[in-house]
C-alpha cells in the first residue's frame, strides 16, 4: 500500500506559508534575529514569528495554539480538510500532532500571574491547554475534526515521527485521511534549558562550519494530509516510501557518539523504500549546529552515503524548531524534489575539517526522485524519512 | 462505516501502583476486591542504574518499573521490543519546578531537570537502561490517552509484524494544576502484545475502529482503584485489564475521539 501527500504547509520565521519559504530559500533570505523575546536577556540569535503575537484564541490561548493557528490559516491546507471531511465524514479523518512543549508557554505565563493564594487566575483554567496532548486536541477543536486524535511528543524527533504514525494508521484503514503536523513556540522553559545546557550560539548558527559553536531555537508550525494513494483524486506526486524509527540507548540529552542509533534509522527507512545509499538525491540533515550533532551526524553520512548524495542543514533560515523541526525539513525536502531545487547550507564557510561529504552553502539545481529527511531528539530518540517523485 | 479487525496477544503484563506492587497484586484487588498494603510512594525499579534511578523522576520510575515487570514474566528481551509509552497528563512536578524556576529573578534551570523534562523522558530512561535500540514512542491523549495508545501499538504491531510494549503512567499532579487535572494517584501499567495469527494463541484481543461515541466502561473496582479509574488518565487501562484478570470471553468498547471508539474483544482468555 502506498502512501501519497496530498497538500503541505509550513509557517517559520524565514516565510509565513510555503510558496513564500520557496522564495526565502531560492534568496538565500534568513529569518534569524537577535533575541529579542521579552525578559529574556540571553545572548543568541532566535527564530521567531512575530505575527502570532498579537492572535487571541479565548480559552484555547497560548503562544503554541496561535501558532498552530496561523500555520492552518496558510494556503489550502483548511480547504483540502474540509473537504475530506465532506467526502469520508469528519470521523474518518485522523490527526496526529508532534510537538515537544506542547503549550508549555501557556503553563510558564500562567505562573507569573498567580493570584495571592498562589492559584491559577481564571483566564489560565485551561485544561485542554496545559497538558502534552494540547496540540491535537486545539487542532481537532480548529478543524472539526472528530476521528482519533493523538499527539507525539518525542522531543525533536516528534514531528518526524508523525509521517510514520500516519502511514500505520492508514494502512490499518481506520481512517481514510491524516492531518499530520508539528507545532512548538519559543518560551522560557526551552531558552534557558537549552542555555543550561551550553547549547546556544551567540551568532547565527552555521551547521557542519568548523568554526560552529551552537544551536539557535525558532517556532515553527508544519502541517501534510496523508492519504492511500488508490483514494486521491488530487497529490503532489509524492510518495511517502520509507521511514526508520530507532533508539540510541545511550544518553538523555547526548547522541550516541558513533551514530548507531541514526543509523538503523536511516537504514531501516531505506529498507522500507526498497533504496540503496545512492538512489538519495538529497538528504535535508538534521544539523542543527552543535559540536556534537553535527559531527556525529556528518561522519555518518560521509561513511553510508557517496559523494552524489546532495546534503543541507536549512537551520540557518528558521533556526532549531524543535518539535516542530521533523515536519518542516521533512516538507522543505519534499519541496526541493517538486521544484528541482537544493536548498545549500546557508552559513557554511568552511566544512568541519573531519567531515566529507557532499555539501555547500550555495543552493544548486538538480531533478530529484529521492529525498531524505533526518530528525533526532532527546531521549535518544531517531526519526529518519524518505519521499519519492512518484509523477507530476 | 468500520475498520478491518486488528488482533494481538497479550504476552504479558506488568503493573505499580497506590495499592499494589505486581501484577499479581492487581488481580487480586480487581477479582477479589482486597486492598493490598503499599506503603511506598515510589517503586525503585532494579533496571534503572542506582546513579540514574536517584535522578529518574516519579512518571519514569513508573512506567520502567511496569515495563520490566512486565519483560520479566514474558521472558522477553526488551531490546527485541518496540515501545509506546503514554501518559495523559505528563510530568506536572517538573512542569511545576520550570515554571516556578521560570517566575522568579534568575531562571537558571537545572540542565539534568531540563532533558528530564521531555515528555519521553520515560522511553529515554528505558531504552537506555535495557539497551533497547528499537522504535520508542512517547504519545499523549488527554482523557482518551490509553484508547490512544493502544490503537497506535496494535497498528504498529500489525503493520511492523513485531512484538510491542505499551506502558501507561500518570503520576500525582503539582498542587498549582491540580484543580484542572485532578489526579493524585500514581499509577501504572504496562502490556507486552505479539501479533497473533493463530485461532489458538492465548490471550487473543481483537481490536476494531467505529464511528460510534461512548463512554469508558463503569466498572465495580475497590476504592482506590475507582478513585484512580476516575481521575488518572492512565488508569483507565483497569477496563482492559479487568477483563484480563477476569479470564472472561468479553468485548469492552472505549471512546477514542469525539465520534469513534474502539471495540475490544478477548479471546482464549488464560491469565
Amino acid at each position: 500500500m502506498t502512501i501519497r501527500i496530498v497538500d503541505y504547509e509550513s509557517t517559520t520565521a524565514a516565510a509565513d506559508n510555503i510558496e513564500q519559504l520557496r522564495i526565502a530559500i531560492k534568496n538565500q533570505k534568513s529569518g534569524l534575529r537577535k533575541n529579542n523575546f521579552s525578559f529574556s536577556d540571553l545572548n543568541t540569535w532566535i527564530g521567531r514569528v512575530p505575527a502570532i503575537d498579537d492572535i487571541d484564541l479565548g480559552e484555547w490561548q497560548s503562544r503554541n495554539n496561535a501558532m498552530a493557528a496561523y500555520g492552518l490559516q496558510q494556503g489550502t491546507i483548511l480547504e483540502q480538510i474540509n473537504q475530506l471531511k465532506e467526502r469520508f465524514g469528519s470521523s474518518r479523518i485522523g490527526v496526529i500532532m508532534g510537538s515537544s512543549t506542547s503549550s508549555i508557554d501557556r503553563t510558564e505565563t500562567a505562573y507569573r500571574h498567580l493570584d495571592d493564594d498562589g492559584k491559577l487566575t481564571k483566564e489560565f483554567q485551561q485544561a485542554t491547554v496545559h497538558n502534552p496532548h494540547g496540540p491535537g486536541l486545539f487542532i481537532a477543536h480548529q478543524t472539526g475534526v472528530t476521528g482519533p486524535t493523538i499527539t507525539i511528543n518525542t522531543a525533536c524527533s516528534s514531528s518526524a515521527k508523525v509521517f510514520a504514525t500516519g502511514q500505520r494508521w492508514l494502512n490499518s484503514h481506520s481512517v481514510d485521511a491524516v492531518l499530520v503536523g508539528g507545532v512548538d513556540t519559543l518560551c522560557y522553559s526551552v531558552l534557558h534549558g537549552f542555555d543550561s545546557l551550553q547549547l546556544l550560539s551567540k551568532d547565527p548558527c552555521k551547521p557542519f562550519d568548523n568554526d560552529r559553536d551552537g544551536i539557535n531555537l525558532g517556532e515553527a508550525s508544519g502541517y501534510a494530509i496523508l492519504m492511500r494513494s488508490e483514494d486521491c483524486e488530487t497529490d503532489t506526486g509524492i510518495e511517502l516510501t520509507g521511514y526508520g524509527e530507532s533508539s540510541d540507548a545511550h544518553h538523555m540529552s547526548h547522541p550516541h557518539p558513533d551514530g548507531l542509533g541514526a543509523q538503523n534509522a536511516i537504514q531501516n527507512a531505506l529498507s522500507m523504500a526498497q533504496l540503496s545509499p545512492r538512489d538519495i538525491d538529497y538528504i535535508n540533515l538534521h544539523g542543527t549546529s552543535s559540536q556534537a550533532n553535527d559531527s556525529i551526524e556528518g561522519k555518518l553520512i560521509g561513511s553510508l552515503f557517496p559523494k552524489t548524495t546532495q546534503c543541507s542543514s536549512t537551520k540557518a533560515w528558521m533556526a532549531h524548531t524543535l518539535g516542530a523541526a521533523g515536519i518542516t525539513e521533512a516538507l522543505i525536502a519534499i519541496d526541493a524534489a517538486r521544484t528541482d531545487l537544493i536548498p545549500g547550507s546557508m552559513n557554511l564557510n568552511n566544512l568541519d575539517q573531519e567531515l566529507d561529504f557532499s555539501i555547500q552553502a550555495k543552493n544548486m539545481t538538480r531533478s530529484m526522485t529521492h529525498v531524505m529527511s533526518n530528525s533526532f531528539g532527546f531521549g535518544g530518540n531517531n526519526c529518519c524519512l524518505v519521499f519519492s517523485k512518484v509523477d507530476g | 462505516m468500520s475498520s478491518g479487525q486488528m488482533r494481538c496477544s497479550v504476552k504479558a503484563v506488568g503493573a505499580w501502583g497506590q495499592n499494589y506492587t505486581s501484577w499479581v497484586e492487581l488481580t487480586e484487588l480487581l477479582s477479589k476486591g482486597s486492598t493490598a498494603e503499599n506503603t511506598s510512594t515510589s517503586p525503585k525499579p532494579e533496571i534503572i542504574p542506582a546513579n540514574e534511578r536517584r535522578r529518574a523522576p516519579l512518571p519514569v520510575k513508573l512506567a520502567v518499573e511496569s515495563s520490566w515487570q512486565a519483560t520479566q514474566t514474558a521472558g522477553i528481551d526488551p531490546k527485541e521490543l518496540a515501545c509506546v509509552f503514554v501518559s495523559g497528563l505528563g510530568d506536572t512536578q517538573l512542569t511545576d519546578y520550570m515554571c516556578k524556576t521560570l517566575a522568579s529573578e534568575n531562571m537558571q534551570l537545572s540542565p539534568t531537570k531540563f532533558h528530564n523534562s521531555v515528555h519521553n523522558a520515560a522511553a529515554g530512561y528505558w531504552t537506555i537502561s535495557t539497551g533497547c535500540m528499537k522504535a520508542a514512542n512517547s504519545v499523549a491523549g488527554f482523557n482518551e490517552s490509553v484508547s490512544l495508545a493502544l490503537f497506535e501499538a496494535f497498528c504498529q504491531c500489525i503493520e511492523e509484524n513485531a512484538p510491542v510494549l505499551i506502558a501507561f503512567y500518570d503520576s500525582p499532579v503539582s498542587e498549582i494544576l491540580k484543580p484542572l487535572l485532578k489526579n493524585d494517584q500514581s499509577f501504572s501499567a504496562a502490556i507486552i502484545i505479539e501479533p497473533s495469527t493463530s485461532d489458538d494463541d492465548n490471550n487473543i484481543l481483537e481490536m476494531s475502529v467505529t464511528s460510534v461515541s461512548s463512554d469508558w466502561p463503569k466498572l465495580q473496582l475497590e476504592a482506590n482503584l475507582h478513585e484512580s479509574y476516575e481521575k488518572n488518565p492512565s488508569a483507565r487501562i483497569l477496563s482492559v485489564l479487568k477483563l484480563l484478570a477476569d479470564n472472561s470471553k468479553d468485548s469492552i468498547s472505549l471512546p477514542l475521539s469525539a465520534e469513534t471508539s474502539i471495540q475490544l474483544t478477548l479471546n482464549n482468555a488464560n491469565f
